[in-house]
């Protein structure tokens, strides 16, 4: 028990701590620390011209990967679910790109989508679509849709699995006797299925919006915030600032804004599906 | 189990349902395809008939290991030695731990145990990635920058409560009957846990142990900043490095990709079932 709080403690809880301080000095990762009260905040809030986008981005990034994956995810085990044959198999390759790293699979990803690349090529073979071929990471908008897309193409097997484990644990009788009282395959999914899955579908969704929130190693690897700075997101500023720029106290700031909307994101989980009391009851 | 009536629900359905999956399996599927066939091809017409396999005229020019240098003469299998042992190190260590926190929780009756549970919730909540500055900090004061450990430790506290939770819920499940002989026999918990439970615990140390190599190897943001020195890289970094300085030749960049994943994909063949199984395993309770 103790060893594990230990690094808990040193890794984890102090950390924490020591970010929210680190926010209110200069540091430049060596030398001292200079106290600047909440200078770095209205450096963040005012003068950065990237720090909007990248919360702005992180949150869109978020809720769109998190509604892709989901909703996805559960389709897919509603159609695996309704005992089709190999659903081992299905389950299999639909999982397959979650266990990817991101790292290497961004960089493919990037070979797709290159101007010389995969799809560009594919566009110019088909006759009438060679129009569409674009530079798909290199125009502003469409990049940063892109790496969602990706993300999403990366992680709705992870949602998958489980809205299949939690059907699979539903029981036939259930079923059977919707049947027996004339209830259509849509109504059984939507009065049954999915009421029953309502613990996994909460857990499920607080996951994605935190995890996918963090994003950093994606749109690193991916086009590093560009193209212009429109695919921004906290994480990538946080490295930059931080590692780039040796602006520690400002990266902090980040990390704050990291923490702030994290926490929202939970209190909000914990308010819908009423987690908080059960916990506590324990 | 079955969503459907058998009238209203023919052949035709159950082949319109096959073929939906099938697309999607496709779809998952082909650019690992096309990325592996790809990196069997020289690099100049890679573009060409990006799907064909010819068969004759495969070369495994690109996995020229000397192409795999980066400019300071690192060899990409230093990467893959050091992605090796920090995740040898993390997972040993974690498992350790969290089995014995796990058990702990599970068995042992202590104040202030279900406040212990919920903080574990909470910190499975936090974006460790806003931690890198203050671990930055932090590794370095103790002097563990480019050390194994040094990214090792973080690794840990971070799979920590994840791990324990399911390691409470594995022991919670175990027969009390063993348990309770050996209470009986005068064992104290240390030696209940060493003598008894760990053999036929394979199960539960089987699972940590696979659901964490995932995360461990695949790592990303900490490994880039706790692993500066070039030999010390693992990798997820050495490869983005290794983009950064060679990014027009694509026969080579497709077969470092190839190699990269070859490792999880591998362990995935093997373990797909034990990983899915151990994922879900907790969520479903609910």
């Amino acid at each position: 028990m103790l060893p594990g709080m230990l690094f808990i403690l040193v890794f984890i809880a102090i950390p924490i701590i020591t970010s929210i301080m680190l926010s209110f000095f200069n540091w430049k990762g060596y030398g001292n620390f200079d106290f600047v009260g909440l200078k770095n905040y209205l450096k963040v809030f005012i003068s950065d011209r990237y720090f909007y986008t990248a919360l702005k981005n992180s949150i869109i990034f978020s809720i769109s990967v998190t509604i892709g994956t989901v909703g996805l995810g559960f389709i897919l085990a509603v159609m695996i679910d309704l005992k089709v044959k190999f659903w081992k198999f299905y389950r299999f390759f639909y999982f397959l790109p979650v266990v990817i790293s991101t790292i290497p699979l961004a960089l493919l990803w990037v070979q797709i989508f290159h101007p010389y690349g995969l799809l560009n090529n594919l566009l110019l073979e088909v006759t009438g679509l060679e129009s569409l071929q674009r530079s798909w990471l290199g125009e502003p908008n469409i990049a940063f849709v892109i790496i969602i897309l990706v993300d999403i193409w990366h992680y709705t097997g992870f949602t998958m699995i489980f809205f299949l484990a939690g059907m699979q644990n539903i029981e036939e009788d259930i079923y059977e006797a919707a049947k027996l009282d004339g209830a259509t395959t849509f109504q059984r999914i939507f009065k049954i299925t999915a009421p029953l899955l309502k613990n996994v579908f909460s857990i499920i969704i607080i996951l994605q919006l935190i995890f996918s929130f963090q994003v950093f190693d994606i749109v690193y690897a991916m086009t590093r915030g560009g193209p212009f700075h429109s695919t921004e997101v906290l994480g990538t500023r946080l490295y930059q600032l931080a590692f780039s720029e040796q602006q520690f106290g400002l990266a902090s700031v980040y990390a704050v804004v990291m923490f702030i909307v994290s926490i929202i994101y939970a209190v909000f989980y914990i308010r819908v599906s009423g987690y908080g009391k059960v916990a506590l009851q324990s | 189990m079955a969503l459907y009536r058998r009238k209203e629900n023919g052949i035709f359905n159950k082949l319109l349902l096959q073929m939906i999956l099938i697309i999607w399996v496709i779809f998952q599927v082909v650019p690992i395809l096309w990325l592996v066939s790809s990196s069997f091809k020289p690099s100049v017409g890679i573009m060409n008939n990006p799907f064909s396999f010819p068969l004759k005229s495969l070369t495994i020019e690109n996995y020229d290991f000397q192409k795999f240098k980066t400019f300071a003469g690192i060899d990409i299998s230093i990467f893959f030695k050091n992605s090796a042992v920090v995740t040898l190190i993390s997972l040993i260590l974690l498992t350790a731990v969290a089995l014995l926190a796990g058990y702990a929780l599970a068995r042992i009756r202590f104040p202030g145990k279900n406040i212990f549970i919920f903080f574990f919730i909470v910190l499975m909540g936090i974006p460790i990635h806003a931690l890198i500055i203050p671990l930055y900090y932090l590794i370095g004061k103790i002097g563990l920058l480019n050390n194994y450990f040094g990214l090792a430790f973080p690794y840990i506290a971070f799979r920590f409560s994840f791990s324990t939770l399911l390691a409470q819920a594995y022991f919670k499940q175990y027969p009390n009957e063993i348990v309770e002989a050996a209470k009986m026999d005068g064992c104290g918990h240390l030696r209940i846990f060493f003598s008894i439970i760990m053999p036929g615990s394979i199960g539960i140390i089987s699972t940590i142990l696979i659901v964490n190599f995932i995360q461990f190897w695949n790592e990303f943001l900490f490994a880039l900043v706790i692993m500066r020195d070039n030999a010390a890289k693992t990798l997820t970094v050495g490869l983005m490095s290794f983009k950064g300085e060679r990014a027009t030749d694509w026969g080579p960049m497709l077969a470092v990709i190839t190699l990269a994943i070859l490792p999880t994909l591998l362990f995935y063949l093997i373990f797909s079932r034990n990983l899915i199984k151990g994922l879900t395993a907790g969520a479903i309770k609910g």
